[in-house]
C-alpha cells in the first residue's frame, strides 16, 4: 500500500462503516426500538470506530508507516515543548556537522578528487637534482637542454611538456590588462589529453623559436574579452607588445592549476588563473646552455604499465649520460625526481587541511557529547513517565523507539542545518585555498558532501542517543514507580556516565584550545620576529614592463630611473626605491658569486640570491648597512654591490670583505663586482626563515621586466594609491600597474594561510570550548536540583554557605580536572603532527600548555558558580519539607 | 510486557482466523456487503459469537489485500444506493478449502483429547 492511496482507502472504509451504521439503525427501528435508541444500537453492534480502522490500516500493511509518521509528529510536538533544548541541541549538532562537511568538501576535493584530466592517474611531475647543491635546493626546475635530451630518449612516457606561467599586458592600448600565460612546450596538449573545443592546438612546428606567435584562449578569457564570438579564430593580438595569431579556445570544463615551481626560497602565490596558453619556444642559446637553465615546470604522462620508479630510473640513466658528458667548470652529478601531479599541488597543504578536518570532527565529538548529557538529563527527568508506560504495557522495543525518535529528529534537523551552514562556509574557505590547489572553478558542497553530512547525523544520533536508550530500555516500572521520593537522584552509574562524558568534553576542548593555543603563539612570534626592515608609512606598488617596449636593461633602466624621479618629487614622499621584488613576496634570481682566484667549477660554487635594487632601496625599507657604505646615483655605471652578512662570512671567512671582488657568470667576459657595504641579515623572503645568502647590486648593472616599488611617505600611505599609479602612467601609460598596496599588507598576506588556520582552529576552539561549559552547567545544575534535600539537610545541621560551593565546586571541577589531564595527555601525543607548521614554540610550550588548562578551568569554574549560588541560597526548610 | 494484553492478543489471533473462514464461507452463497457478512454470520450462530460489526472490516480487508475476495461499490437490487460488494475469487475458494480441512483437524484433533471414550467406539 503507497502511502499517498491511504487516504482515499481510508475515505472509502469510512463510507463502509456509515452504510453499515445506517442499515443496522433501519434494521433496530423495524424491530421497534425507538430512533433515538436505534442510532446507540447500531453504533454499539459496530464497535470502536476508532479501533477497527487502525486494525483495518494494519491490514493494509501501512502500520510501519504510520508508526514512523506518527513517532515524528509525536517527537516533534515533545521538542517543541522544550524550545530551549531543542534549539541547543539542533544548532550544537548543526555546528558541529557544518564545520566537518565543509572543511570535508575541500579535503575532499583536494586530495581525494582525481584530477580533471585524463587518467590523471599517468601524470608525474619532474624535477631535477644537482648532488652538489642538494644542500641548498632539495630538488630544481628542469633544463630546456637536459628536456630535449629526454624528449629522443627517454622511453616511460607517452608525452611531455615544459611550462612556464607568468603575467604579461595584453593589448597595446594605454594601460593594457594583464593576462596570465601559461608559456608550454606543445607537448601539453598530449599530456593533459585535451584538445581545444574551437579551433586546434599549436603544432610542434609553432613550438620552435620564431613560429611561436600562436595563442590558444582558455574559455574564460574568450567569454568575458572577446564574447565567445567564434570568429576570433585566426585573429591577432598583442601579448607582451608582440601578436600572437589565436588558433584555438580551450573546453569550458578545462581548468589548469597554476604550475610556478615553488623554489625553496619564498614562495610566491599567485592566485590568478591560467587565461592564455601560448607556446613556449627556446633559443638556439638556451637549449645549449648544459647547467645554466633550471628554469622550468616539467610534467609528463606516462606511458601505460610503467610505474613512477620505473620511469625515474629510466629518466636518470639519461641524467647520467648527460653528467658525464658536461663541460669541466660545470661538473655536476644529475638525477630527477618524479613526483604524482596531484601530491605536487598538494604539497605541504596536506597536513594543516587533515589538522583543520581533525579540530572539526572533535568540535562535533564534543557537541555529540554534549547532546548525549542533555538527553541522558532529559531521560532522567522522564523516568516517572517512562515507568508508567512500562508498567501499562509498553514493549522494550517501543520504550527504545520513544527513546531514540528525538534524537533522530533533532540529528536529521541538526545534520540539514548543517549542510546549510557548510554551503555558506564553503566558498568562504576557498578563497583561502592556495592557487596551486583553488583552479577547479566554485566550489560547493556536492552530493558526497550532503552524504557526508547525512552520514555524520546518523552517527551523531547514535554517539549520543545511545546511552539514553539504554538506560530507558532499562527502566524496571516497579523500582521507579515505588521509590520513595520522587525527587530521589539519579542513580550512581548514570552520575558516573555523565562525569565521563563531560571529562571527554573538556578532554577534547583542551587538546583544541591547546593546539589553537600554539598555533595562535606561533602567529604572533612570526609577525613580531625581529625582520630586519620595517613597513610603516610605507606604500608598494609591483610594475609589469611590457617586454616589447622594454627588451633590455637600457630602457628599462631608464624608465625605472624617471619613474623614481617623478615619485621622489611628490610632496609627501621620504623615500622611494625599486627593487626586484617586494620584501616577502618572493625572489627568484639564484646566482653563484665566483671570489676572484676561485677557481672551483660553477656547480661546487655557493648559490646567492641575486637582488637589483636603487640605492634608496635601504633607507625605504630601513634594511641596516652595517659596514662600508651604500651606492650613489653619481657612480652610475659601476659595478657595485653590497653583500649580506651570511654572503659576507660565506665567501671571505674571517676576513673584511669591503673593497674585494667578486664575478657572476663568466669571469672572463664580465666585469667583476666590488663590494662596498655589508647589509644586516634580515627575513625579506619569508618570516618563517632567515634569509639566504643575499647580493644586492645596483639597478643600473641588470633590472627585469618586474619591480616593486617601494614608497615611505610622512601620511598616511592609502591616500597615496592614486597618485603613485597616475605618476607611473604619467611616465608610460602603457605600464600595467597590478597592486597598490601597503607593505604591511604585505606582510600580512605573506602569513595568510597560517591566519586562516588559526581563525578556524579559533573558531572551533571557542565553540568546543562554549559547549564544554555548557556540559558542566547542564551534569552540575542537575546534580543541585537533584540533591537538594541533601544540601537543605547539612544547612540545617550547621554547614555554612562556603562550604556548600565547595561541595557544588567539587563535584563540577572533578571531571574537568580529569579531562584537561587526559586532553594536555592527547595534545602532547600528537605533538609530532604539528611542530612542523610552529614557528619558534615548541608544541610542548608549557606556558601554552598551562594557559589552556587554565582557560578550561575558568570556564569550567564559571559554569559551576551559577549552580553552586544556588545551591547556597537554598532554604533548608523548604528544602526538607518539598516532597 | 503484561499477562492481560498478551491474553487479549491470543484470543484475537484465534479468532481471527476463524473468522477468515467464516466470511469465505458465508461468501459461498455470493456476493454480499459488510453488514448482510455480519448479520449472515451472527444469525447463523445464534448470536453466540457475539461480536460486533466492526471486527469484520479489518477482516474483509485482509481478505481483500491477499486477493481472497474482491470488492466493488455496486447499486443493491432491492433499493437505491451503493454498498461495497465483496465477492469470492478462485483464490478464495482454494483457501477456503485449506481452512476447512484445517480448522476440521483441529477439533477432530481437540475432540479426541476430550471425549477420548467417543471418538474410540
Amino acid at each position: 500500500m503507497k502511502w499517498w492511496q491511504i487516504k482515499k482507502r481510508d475515505a472509502d472504509l469510512e463510507q463502509e462503516l456509515q452504510s453499515d451504521l445506517e442499515l443496522e439503525e433501519e434494521e433496530q427501528r423495524e424491530n421497534g426500538v425507538p430512533s433515538e435508541e436505534a442510532r446507540y444500537a447500531a453504533r454499539r453492534a459496530l464497535g470502536n470506530t476508532t479501533l477497527i480502522r487502525e486494525q483495518t490500516h494494519e491490514a493494509w500493511g501501512s502500520a510501519a508507516f504510520e508508526h514512523l509518521s506518527q513517532d515524528i509528529r509525536y517527537a516533534i510536538r515533545q521538542l517543541l515543548r522544550s524550545p530551549g533544548f531543542t534549539a541547543v541541541t539542533v544548532l550544537t549538532l548543526a555546528l558541529g556537522i557544518g564545520a566537518t562537511t565543509a572543511i570535508f568538501t575541500l579535503v575532499c576535493d583536494v586530495m581525494l578528487r582525481p584530477l580533471p584530466f585524463a587518467r590523471a592517474d599517468r601524470l608525474v611531475t619532474v624535477e631535477e637534482k644537482v648532488t652538489e647543491w642538494s644542500n641548498i635546493y632539495p630538488t630544481l626546475p628542469v633544463s630546456a637542454n637536459h628536456f630535449s635530451f629526454w624528449q629522443r630518449h627517454s622511453r616511460s612516457f607517452d608525452s611531455m611538456t615544459l611550462l612556464q606561467q607568468f603575467p604579461v599586458p595584453l593589448g597595446s592600448s594605454d594601460r593594457p590588462q594583464q593576462v596570465e600565460v601559461m608559456w608550454a612546450t606543445p607537448g601539453i596538449f598530449s599530456v593533459l589529453q585535451v584538445q581545444p573545443s574551437l579551433g586546434r592546438a599549436y603544432t610542434v612546428s609553432e613550438g620552435q623559436k620564431g613560429n611561436e606567435h600562436v595563442a590558444v584562449l582558455m574559455y574564460d578569457l574568450w567569454h568575458q574579452r572577446f564574447n565567445a564570438d567564434p570568429g576570433v579564430l585566426g585573429k591577432t593580438i598583442q601579448l607582451d607588445g608582440a601578436p600572437y595569431t589565436i588558433v584555438g579556445v580551450m573546453p569550458r570544463s578545462f581548468h589548469v592549476p597554476s604550475m610556478q615551481w615553488s623554489s625553496a626560497i619564498g614562495e610566491t602565490d599567485r592566485s590568478r588563473p591560467v587565461e592564455v596558453l601560448a607556446p613556449l619556444a627556446f633559443s638556439k642559446e638556451r637549449l645549449a646552455e648544459e647547467m645554466g637553465d633550471l628554469n622550468y615546470f616539467g610534467l609528463a604522462r606516462l606511458n601505460p604499465g610503467v610505474s613512477v620508479s620505473a620511469a625515474t630510473a629510466d629518466l636518470d640513466g639519461l641524467q647520467h649520460t648527460i653528467s658525464e658528458n658536461l663541460a669541466a667548470n660545470e661538473k655536476a652529478t644529475l638525477s630527477v625526481a618524479l613526483t604524482p601531479f596531484q601530491d605536487t599541488l598538494v604539497g605541504n597543504n596536506r597536513k594543516p587541511l587533515i589538522i583543520l578536518l581533525a579540530a572539526a570532527a572533535c568540535l562535533l565529538l564534543v557537541g555529540c557529547v554534549n547532546v548525549t548529557n542533555l538527553l541522558l538529563a532529559r531521560a532522567v527527568g522522564r523516568r516517572q513517565q517512562m515507568a508508567v508506560a512500562a508498567a501499562l504495557g509498553a514493549s522494550r522495543a517501543e520504550m527504545v523507539r520513544m527513546a531514540i525518535r528525538e534524537i533522530v529528529v533533532l540529528a536529521t534537523a541538526g545534520g540539514g542545518l548543517g549542510i546549510l551552514l557548510a554551503s555558506g562556509m564553503v566558498p568562504a574557505m576557498q578563497r583561502y585555498l592556495p592557487p596551486a590547489l583553488n583552479f577547479r572553478g566554485p566550489l560547493h558542497v556536492d552530493w558526497i558532501g550532503a552524504g557526508c553530512a547525512l552520514l555524520l547525523a546518523f552517527i551523531a544520533s547514535l554517539l549520543a542517543g545511545a546511552a539514553p536508550a539504554l538506560m530507558i530500555s532499562r527502566t524496571a516500572p516497579f523500582e521507579v514507580l515505588h521509590s520513595e521520593s520522587r525527587l530521589a537522584g539519579e542513580s550512581r552509574g548514570n552520575r558516573r556516565a555523565r562525569r565521563a562524558l563531560v571529562g571527554i568534553e573538556v578532554a577534547v576542548s583542551v587538546a583544541l584550545v591547546l593546539m589553537t593555543g600554539l598555533l595562535t603563539a606561533s602567529l604572533v612570534r612570526l609577525m613580531s620576529v625581529d625582520r630586519g626592515f620595517t613597513t610603516e608609512r610605507t606604500i608598494t606598488a609591483t610594475l609589469e614592463l611590457p617586454g616589447k617596449s622594454y627588451q633590455d636593461d637600457q630602457h628599462r633602466t631608464a624608465f625605472y630611473k624617471t619613474v623614481l624621479e617623478h615619485v621622489d618629487r611628490l610632496p609627501g614622499v621620504e623615500h622611494a626605491a625599486l627593487a626586484s621584488g617586494l620584501p616577502l613576496d618572493g625572489d627568484d634570481w639564484g646566482d653563484m658569486a665566483r671570489v676572484q682566484g676561485d677557481s672551483r667549477p660553477d656547480t661546487q660554487l655557493p648559490i646567492e640570491n641575486v637582488r637589483w635594487v636603487s640605492p634608496d632601496y635601504f633607507s625605504t625599507i630601513h634594511l641596516e648597512v652595517i659596514a662600508g657604505r651604500i651606492f650613489s646615483p653619481g657612480e652610475w655605471g659601476k659595478n657595485l654591490a653590497l653583500v649580506s652578512e651570511k654572503t659576507a662570512k660565506t665567501l671571505w671567512p674571517g676576513r673584511n670583505p669591503i673593497g674585494r671582488q667578486f664575478s657572476l657568470g663568466n669571469p672572463a667576459t664580465e666585469k667583476p663586482f666590488t663590494v662596498i657595504g655589508i647589509v644586516r641579515d634580515a627575513r625579506t623572503v619569508s618570516l618563517a626563515k632567515p634569509d639566504p645568502m643575499l647580493i644586492y647590486v645596483p639597478y643600473w648593472y641588470r633590472t627585469e621586466g618586474t619591480a616593486g616599488l617601494m614608497v615611505r611617505t610622512r601620511q598616511e600611505p592609502s591616500e597615496m594609491a592614486d597618485t603613485i599609479r597616475k605618476t607611473i602612467w604619467s611616465v608610460d601609460g602603457s605600464v600595467p600597474v597590478p597592486e597598490v598596496r601597503a607593505l604591511t599588507g604585505v606582510v600580512a598576506d605573506s602569513v595568510a594561510n597560517q591566519r586562516f588556520e588559526m581563525y578556524l582552529l579559533l573558531l572551533f576552539a571557542a565553540s568546543a570550548l562554549f559547549l564544554a561549559g555548557l556540559g558542566v552547567y547542564g551534569v552540575v545544575t542537575y546534580s543541585v536540583v537533584q540533591r537538594n534535600r541533601e544540601i537543605g539537610l547539612r544547612m540545617a545541621l550547621g554547614a555554612q554557605r562556603a562550604s556548600v560551593y565547595r561541595l557544588v565546586l567539587r563535584d563540577g571541577l572533578l571531571p574537568v580536572a580529569g579531562g584537561a589531564v587526559v586532553g594536555i595527555v592527547l595534545a602532547f601525543g600528537s605533538a609530532r603532527m604539528v611542530s612542523s607548521l610552529l614557528f619558534q614554540v615548541s608544541p610542548y610550550d608549557p606556558a601554552v600548555a598551562v594557559g589552556a588548562v587554565c582557560v578550561l578551568l575558568a570556564v569550567g569554574t564559571t559554569a559551576c558558580l551559577l549552580p553552586a549560588r544556588r545551591a547556597a541560597s537554598v532554604d533548608p526548610m523548604r528544602a526538607l519539607r518539598t516532597e | 510486557m503484561s499477562s492481560m494484553a498478551k491474553q487479549a492478543q491470543q484470543r484475537v489471533g484465534l479468532l481471527q482466523g476463524t473468522l477468515d473462514m467464516l466470511v469465505l464461507r458465508t461468501l459461498l452463497y455470493g456476493p454480499a456487503h459488510g453488514h448482510q457478512i455480519g448479520k449472515h454470520i451472527q444469525r447463523t450462530t445464534n448470536e453466540f459469537l457475539q461480536m460486533q460489526h466492526g471486527s469484520l472490516y479489518p477482516a474483509l480487508h485482509r481478505l481483500e489485500q491477499r486477493g481472497w475476495v474482491s470488492a466493488k461499490w455496486e447499486t443493491a437490487p432491492d433499493r437505491n444506493r451503493e454498498f461495497k460488494y465483496y465477492r469470492l475469487t478462485d483464490k478464495g475458494r482454494k483457501q477456503l478449502l485449506v481452512e476447512e480441512s484445517q480448522w476440521k483437524q483441529m477439533a477432530e484433533a481437540v475432540a479426541r483429547v476430550m471425549w477420548p471414550a467417543a471418538g474410540e467406539s
